[in-house]
């Protein structure tokens, strides 16, 4: 129960925000669930800066803080008359409807048959998390073991960097972490539930934004509906999104991302475009991969915006501020990467023809693995059909970050030779690719359905 | 191209339905046999010793166990996740307590006898021992 009530406060925290920036003249469905991964970060960053930056580990005052600013945006709010209308009320006049819901009863079976898919995709969800409940080797090795140090060791939870722990990537940011932390703080225990119920929820928020998001830029329920089967039921994909890994979580910040500046530029709401940094500077505090994803597409954004000087200049102070407990954490917190050896410059373990050779060779393989299900096989289905559509606008602007962050993954697998590459491809090639599928759904989709 | 979108379509909805039902069968195989999980309850045997380490930081965790094996290195990083916030240094025996996790009892008993150690608590072939001169 406390657990929910965690999840109403992140919810009315995102909420709130969201309503700041948008006037209520985002869709409500779409909102509710922007909302509850903005308010998730929320947590995360007060836990950051209470507990991490500032030291002080009375577990009330990052509720506390959470629930002011709750107070502090409800009563700015309330000077605001336009914001007495509740926005359902709105919703068959707004623009920001597509076609199918400007009928009333087409609307109720329309958003109907999107929470019923919600539905059915949350049982094999479920009962995944219930039978493993600890999660996978990194969840008890890496995120949740930072959690229970952070939590429990109080004061001393930087013994968590000590080197003797380098096999749990000691120099990995800390926002699933702190997200479990809040939950913990506003029970006042330890609880494992709560990062099996937190993975839960992050693999039904990307369902959920890819259905509703769809839905509202292309009008097609059902395509809505495949886009997100195909990406949550995966089996691969029910495993690691109950596994606990921080992936899922950077995968949902890179999805909320695009979407927001999607939808911000199909309704003209450049608030919308602040969320999308915000979105993206809470990604890079998900993992070291989440930092580069964040800087290739925060730059990619701020290129597509060059024109406009005085928005360009809010997105950026938005972004960097939004930025800067990863800045903290990276430049004063963060231990050395113990795994880790320059194989540009190493005699003993040099980066080499063979090692090169590996890394652009086993993709493929991984691609037509049986475990995506040929997922991939649909994406080049779907890049072939899409034709040019795929590379104008924002949808260029998402494939020049996907192939950038691939790029500069793959850079970064010939140039570190601290771990046998064969090893290294086959235990992390295929998370990074499960965080990118969401927004690789998306991008595929809006081209194939997209008027 | 009007047939390449429509086979393309197809695809979609058989590979959504496809993993849906892959979904939903792994998740009644789970129900049936939930205890296949794999690594899933090594550190339960090291539970309990987290009341015996309150308010010690550091700990030492031997094994004569190749650490090459990943079941080795697994139960270690379980059985640090069971005892957090205390800190388990592996093969590091200067500390008052120390964990013996060998590949038998008899192997751990002859080298805590031989450090001068007093084996206290021994639970699933996982002894605790104490160090009258550790730090």
């Amino acid at each position: 129960m406390v657990y929910f009530l965690g999840i109403l406060i992140s919810l009315a925290a995102g909420y709130l925000v969201i309503r700041l920036l948008t006037d209520n003249r985002l869709h409500l469905i779409l909102h509710l669930l922007l909302a509850l991964v903005l308010g998730l970060g929320i947590d995360g960053t007060v836990t950051f800066y209470t507990h991490i930056l500032l030291n002080q580990f009375n577990h009330w005052i990052p509720i506390g803080l959470v629930l002011i600013i709750i107070a502090f945006l409800l009563f700015y709010k309330k000077e605001d008359p336009a914001l007495a209308v509740h926005p359902i009320v709105n919703l068959k006049k707004s623009k920001t409807l597509n076609k199918l819901s400007t009928n009333k009863i087409n609307f109720t079976q329309t958003y109907g048959l999107g929470l019923v898919t919600l539905a059915i995709l949350a049982i094999p969800l479920a009962i995944s998390g219930h039978y493993y409940p600890l999660g996978g080797w990194d969840a008890w090795s890496c995120w949740s073991l930072k959690a229970k140090f952070i939590f429990l060791g109080q004061d001393n939870w930087k013994d968590v960097l000590t080197p003797n722990l380098w096999r749990s990537n000691t120099q990995y940011p800390l926002l699933w972490p702190l997200i479990n932390v809040w939950f913990f703080d506003l029970a006042g225990r330890f609880d494992q539930t709560v990062p099996m119920l937190n993975s839960i929820v992050f693999a039904l928020l990307t369902a959920g934004i890819l259905i509703f998001g769809i839905l509202e830029l292309t009008g097609n329920l059902w395509g809505a509906i495949v886009a997100a089967v195909i990406v949550t039921a995966l089996p691969f994909g029910v495993t690691l999104y109950t596994s606990q890994y921080s992936d899922a979580l950077l995968g949902l910040f890179l999805l909320s991302a695009f979407m927001s500046l999607l939808l911000g530029e199909k309704y003209n709401l450049p608030q919308l475009k602040i969320l999308s940094l915000i979105f993206l500077a809470l990604m890079s505090f998900t993992k070291n991969e989440g930092l580069i994803a964040s800087g290739i597409a925060a730059l990619a954004v701020f290129w597509h915006e060059r024109a406009n000087k005085k928005e360009l200049k809010t997105l950026i102070l938005t972004y960097v501020i939004a930025l800067i407990p990863t800045i903290i954490f990276t430049l004063f917190i963060a231990p050395k990467n113990e795994a880790f050896i320059n194989g540009l410059l190493s005699t003993d373990k040099p980066s080499n023809w063979s090692r090169l050779s590996v890394i652009l060779v086993y993709p493929w393989f991984e691609f037509i693995s049986s475990k995506w299900n040929g997922f991939w096989f649909l994406v080049l289905g779907g890049i072939l059909l899409s034709g040019r559509k795929l590379w104008r606008s924002t949808l260029r602007l998402i494939a020049i970050s996907l192939i950038l962050y691939l790029t500069v993954i793959l850079a970064y697998y010939q140039v570190n030779t601290f771990f046998e590459i064969g090893w290294w491809l086959s235990t992390t090639l295929s998370r990074i690719l499960f965080a990118l599928i969401p927004t690789i759904t998306l991008w595929i989709s809006l081209g194939i359905m997209a008027v | 191209m009007k047939k390449f979108r429509i086979i393309l379509f197809i695809s979609l909805i058989l590979v959504a339905a496809f993993n849906l039902l892959s979904a939903y069968s792994q998740a009644i195989g789970e129900l049936a046999d939930h205890k296949s999980v794999p690594l899933h309850s090594l550190g339960f045997q090291f539970m309990g010793l987290e009341n015996v380490f309150k308010g010690v930081r550091t700990v030492g965790y031997f094994t004569d166990k190749d650490l090459n094996n990943s079941l080795a290195i697994a139960q270690f990083e379980q059985a640090q996740y069971m005892l957090t916030p205390t800190v388990l240094d592996l093969n590091h025996t200067q500390y008052h307590w120390v964990i013996f996790d060998c590949t038998t009892p008899q192997v751990a008993m002859e080298t805590i006898k031989n450090l001068g150690f007093t084996p206290l608590k021994i639970r699933n072939g996982i002894i605790l021992a104490y160090n009258p001169n550790g730090i």
